[in-house]
């Protein structure tokens, strides 16, 4: 392992300052001169063909300024998975038929916010209603409504995984057992709503200021939804306040604040309220999921028969990806000898679901931990064991689609049973008390290429300048998590400079290095921080060689930048100050300013990930027997993220992912009626609060991955997949009631408590 | 959306308050906190054409207790300051456990106990406890005042027997009597910060071990919060046991008459109910016994 003076190391994260105070500048904050204010229309039937729209009294109206339909605009489908157009099923605004309450349909412009609410009221829309369907069962029923024509059976993707043979494994197996899984959705509750702000200068060159995860995503889709050419539109992405994987896409309200300013002349502003941002904000997927596994005698798997229905809303959004993911995930943790999946994304007239935390992980996850409790109890085998005797280990191949690289899983279940006293609790179960376990893994980013760019997948360019300094530009997005610190971190560690010796300026498509997707399927600290490294070695490479030179030396010098000099090994007296060596080097070439851009893509890394992270998690439990409710009492974690750059933000990561899972496991949900979101505020949407989080202890498990910045790799999103599990099974432990579909209600334990 | 055009005033007196209110008629409302007003108003669920602002009027924020007597809440008494106040919490501690199991920190650094009651809402935490506990109300017009015991205030969800030119000013909550003890209890799907599924007060008078007088309020579980008389009957005159206290919970539980909402299933309610009337008379029980 490296020793390092800056990563590894809680330094001041960048913004944090204006954060606290107040001064960071986000979508909303943004207030052009002669600025007008979007709002939409939305349907408010979840399937209906539209027969007629008239917006002359709207447009009458004093004060607005722009009222547009689909028939103003470019027919123009659009969706993330660019490599496969048939995926893109959205037009900005309903061409003929909503599918969802709240799918848009018009949207107005005017001088004030009042005022194009009152004339959204003054749109008139004939609507057809039509026959919905609000979940699986009835999607893929016989002679269910078809909500895309391309679709008639409402299944818009497939994704099937296989290796080995799974029937005569299952066949042969000495214990089998197959269960069925529903899992619900969660808003991301990110304290941000959605906003966008577009201007367009005189030359019809188009900004966009938006909350977004994916700068580089969103220019590339608002240009072809516009039909410009890309360099035409420039994307910016202020301070966001969280994003949660339902900010990666191009959304109507991008297009709308972009098409209008572009109509109108005045620059156009967004910014959805918080009910809006409820009724159709991303949300995660409800799954379904069927999953039958196999054992030998002494308790090793043999094989593993998955299949998983996403209830994906009424557009593909994320989902294909989701479900490409789910079924990966259901291989992750162990070895199975044999395994098939079938993964299918199912159309539903709601709220189109996307990619939210875990991404499929939450889920798939929920499913393989609690099958491994329940069969760990019926097998007679201690849920750890099992687990052990499982576990994948460095090396391990996964067939056809990825190798493990650095692996901490055993030693994180081992020192999670230390930490919580796991077996000794179970041994003597105290009354209403449960003790249940949990584990993930999780990628570092992702390898295909759905968007199919012709760039590397992460770039960076560097900058450095004789007073000392240097200047990354990345497209990656700080969404919260805190990349604007660590690729700095990274920086200034492969330097040998100090933090407040970089400036970092990151997603501005017009500025920050092109390719790079943005910030999704915890690939920023790996990709863009081996991007950084990169870029930092050529910098090296033109000083060191600038210093050799200016010191005559023989060329088996070793040459070193730490502390903010740059000397050789051998001869230390001989040292230049990092400014000295820029200004050196640039003298050598006429003057030209020392830039460097470096990337990474993954090579012969399969078709999942780069590298993984792991971890398990146990829960503790106290139920009410009388009113069912469940006191979590503690959560306690050991994970495996590599090498920790900056620990403060993995241990926020690593307790945000804990309350946000505690609400997926036990009180968060939406309550819907004919497709409806009935629960539009935090009053009734039952997220946890601070006072709600619960004591818990964590550890990390430190490994050094060789394909991670640094030894780095993911941290804080594989965490929301553990806990509902753990918790569950730590809730069957207290009151013999296996959830199996979440939450996990007091309704739900009171109804199925066994003992007491 | 932004608020709706509306006058404001602030008047200086509760006479000024009461002119006011009835010159500027129907669409007029009072305003202490503004936490549960200016949010309906906000959503367009109220149309207001003038809002009179209580915050200036002089006099009428106090908490005072007379020993023998009891206490005397101002209409512009924040939920912070009753919650807090430390005869509140020696000689009514239920009484400020329900003032701070109201809502969230900044909502009870501006709502009021008053506003709480009028707003009239079928789970208001501070009903319960200041029911089963006698509280009456003073509500002034320019025509005079009038004394109204709160187990009478309230009418449906929203309404109470404020008549229109009328304003509540104060809360009287009587000397507790010898040998009481009082609870509060409520649960909800989130534990902390959040709006009660279900809440019950209850007040006992204990006599050498037996309940000689009981009372039991019922929130989020009718239209109005709602005494449980028969329930109490279970208890009145006789010693508390497990079994008993299982019984009241059951009769509440039968005739509370609790709806199926986002919050909670009518038949949870009912579980809810059960529980927490047992428990609140079990507490008010052990307080009576501390005195």
């Amino acid at each position: 392992m490296q020793e390092f003076s800056v990563v590894g190391t809680n330094v001041t994260r960048t913004h944090v300052r204006d954060k606290a105070v107040g001064v960071a500048q986000y979508t909303d904050d943004i207030k052009l001169p002669g600025m007008l204010h979007g709002r939409t229309l939305r349907s408010p039937y979840p399937h209906a063909r539209i027969l007629s729209i008239d917006t002359s009294k709207a447009k009458a109206l004093k004060g607005v300024k722009c009222v547009i339909t689909s028939e103003d605009i470019p027919k123009v489908k659009f969706g993330n998975w660019r490599l496969f157009p048939e995926t893109q099923d959205e037009y900005v605004l309903a061409v003929d038929k909503v599918r969802f309450i709240g799918d848009e349909v018009a949207a107005v412009a005017a001088i004030d916010r009042d005022i194009a609410q009152e004339a959204l009221s003054l749109i008139k829309v004939e609507y057809e209603q039509l026959p919905a369907s609000f979940n699986i069962e009835t999607s893929i029923a016989e002679g269910a409504p078809i909500i895309h024509d391309p679709y008639p059976n409402n299944i818009s993707i497939h994704r099937r995984v296989k290796h080995g043979d799974l029937e005569k494994a299952l066949a042969e197996s000495y214990y089998v057992r197959e269960d069925v899984f529903t899992v619900h959705s969660i808003y991301p509750a990110y304290m941000e709503p959605c906003s966008a702000v577009a201007n367009v200068d005189y030359d019809g060159r188009i900004t966009l200021w938006t909350s977004t995860q994916t700068p580089y995503i969103v220019q590339c889709l608002l240009a072809s939804t516009l039909g410009m050419r890309e360099n035409d539109v420039r994307v910016i992405k202020p301070h966001l306040g969280g994003g949660f994987g339902a900010k990666m896409e191009l959304r109507k309200w991008d297009f709308c604040a972009a098409f209008m300013a572009k109509k109108t002349g005045k620059p156009v502003k967004f910014t959805l309220d918080r009910v809006e941002d409820f009724e159709v904000g991303r949300r995660r997927h409800p799954m379904k999921l069927y999953s039958k596994i196999g054992f030998t005698k002494n308790g090793m798997l043999t094989a593993k028969d998955l299949q998983i229905y996403l209830d994906g809303g009424a557009y593909n959004a994320m989902g294909p990806t989701a479900t490409f993911l789910c079924g990966n995930y259901g291989l992750m943790l162990y070895r199975y000898p044999a395994y098939r999946f079938h993964g299918q994304h199912v159309y539903t007239n709601k709220p189109p679901a996307s990619a939210i935390r875990g991404f499929g992980s939450p889920q798939s996850t929920f499913c393989t931990e609690s099958q491994m409790n329940i069969a760990a109890e019926e097998m007679g085998i201690d849920p750890i064991d099992l687990r052990l005797k499982n576990a994948v280990r460095e090396g391990d191949v996964i067939p056809e689609l990825s190798k493990i690289g650095s692996c901490g899983f055993a030693e994180c279940l081992e020192k999670v049973a230390k930490m919580s006293n796991f077996r000794e609790k179970r041994k003597h179960p105290v009354k209403g008390r449960g003790v249940g376990i949990g584990c993930y893994s999780f990628i570092s980013g992702g390898v295909f290429n759905w968007f199919d760019t012709q760039y590397p997948f992460t770039a960076t360019e560097v900058r450095v300048f004789a007073d000392g300094t240097a200047h990354v530009l990345s497209m990656a997005s700080d969404i919260g998590q805190g990349s604007d610190t660590v690729i700095p971190q990274i920086l200034a560690e492969e330097l040998g400079l100090r933090m407040e010796d970089i400036r970092v300026t990151t997603a501005d498509t017009a500025m920050t290095p092109q390719a790079d997707l943005g910030s999704w399927g915890s690939r920023v600290t790996l990709m863009a921080g081996n991007a950084t490294i990169d870029a930092a070695r050529k910098i090296k490479e033109i000083l060191f060689g600038a210093v050799m030179a200016h010191f005559n030396f023989n060329v088996i010098h070793d040459l070193e930048c730490k502390g903010g000099r740059i000397y050789s090994k051998g001869r230390p007296d001989k040292v230049l100050t990092f400014g000295e060596a820029v200004a050196v080097a640039q003298k050598f070439n006429r003057g030209e300013p020392i830039v460097v851009r470096g990337s990474y893509t993954p090579r012969g890394k399969g078709l999942v990930t780069p590298a993984f992270s792991f971890g398990a998690q146990v829960a503790e439990v106290e139920v009410d027997k009388k009113t069912g409710i469940v006191d979590l009492k503690k959560m306690y974690t050991a994970h495996d993220c590599g090498t920790l750059i900056h620990p403060q933000s993995v241990e926020g990561q690593l307790d945000g992912s804990i309350q946000m899972s505690v609400g997926y496991a036990l009180s968060e949900q939406f309550v819907e009626k004919d497709g409806k979101t009935l629960n539009t505020t935090f009053l009734d949407y039952k997220m946890p609060g601070a006072l709600d989080m619960c004591e818990s202890e964590h550890t990390c498990v430190i490994t050094y991955e060789k394909e991670g910045p640094m030894g780095a790799k993911e941290a804080g999103e594989g965490l929301t997949s553990p806990t509902a599990p753990a918790i569950a099974d730590a809730v069957y432990d207290a009151t013999g009631y296996r959830c199996k579909d979440l939450p996990i209600t007091p309704e739900k334990v009171l109804k199925n408590k066994k003992k007491f | 959306m932004s608020l709706a055009k509306f006058e404001y005033y602030t008047p200086n007196s509760v006479e000024n308050a009461c002119k006011l209110l009835t010159e500027q008629g129907d669409g007029a409302y009072i305003m202490a906190g503004g936490t549960d007003l200016l949010v309906k108003i906000h959503k367009g669920a109220m149309k207001a054409k003038a809002i009179i602002d209580l915050q200036k009027v002089k006099g009428i924020d106090g908490i005072s207790y007379e020993k023998g007597k009891g206490l005397t809440i101002g209409a512009m008494a924040r939920l912070t300051d009753v919650g807090n106040h430390p005869d509140i919490k020696t000689k009514y501690p239920a009484v400020s456990k329900a003032a701070l199991a109201t809502a969230n920190t900044q909502i009870r650094n501006m709502g009021t106990v008053a506003g709480n009651l009028c707003n009239a809402a079928p789970s208001a935490d501070n009903a319960p406890v200041l029911m089963v506990m006698g509280a009456v109300v003073t509500l002034k017009s320019i025509k005079g005042e009038r004394l109204v015991p709160l187990v009478e205030f309230f009418q449906g969800p929203g309404m109470t027997v404020i008549k229109k030119g009328e304003i509540l000013t104060s809360i009287f909550v009587p000397e507790p009597p010898n040998g009481s003890g009082v609870s509060y209890q409520y649960l909800s799907a989130r534990g902390k910060v959040d709006i009660a599924a279900v809440c019950v007060g209850a007040m006992v008078i204990m006599d050498g071990g037996i309940c000689k007088d009981a009372k039991i309020v019922l929130g989020a579980v009718a239209p109005v919060p709602m005494r449980a008389k028969d329930a109490e009957k279970v208890v009145m005159g006789k010693r508390l046991s497990t079994e008993l206290l299982e019984k009241l919970g059951l009769e509440a539980s039968r005739e509370s008459r609790p709806i199926t909402d986002m919050r909670a299933s009518a038949e949870y309610r009912r579980i809810l109910v059960a529980v927490l009337s047992a428990r609140a008379i079990e507490e008010a029980a052990k307080n009576a016994s501390k005195k």
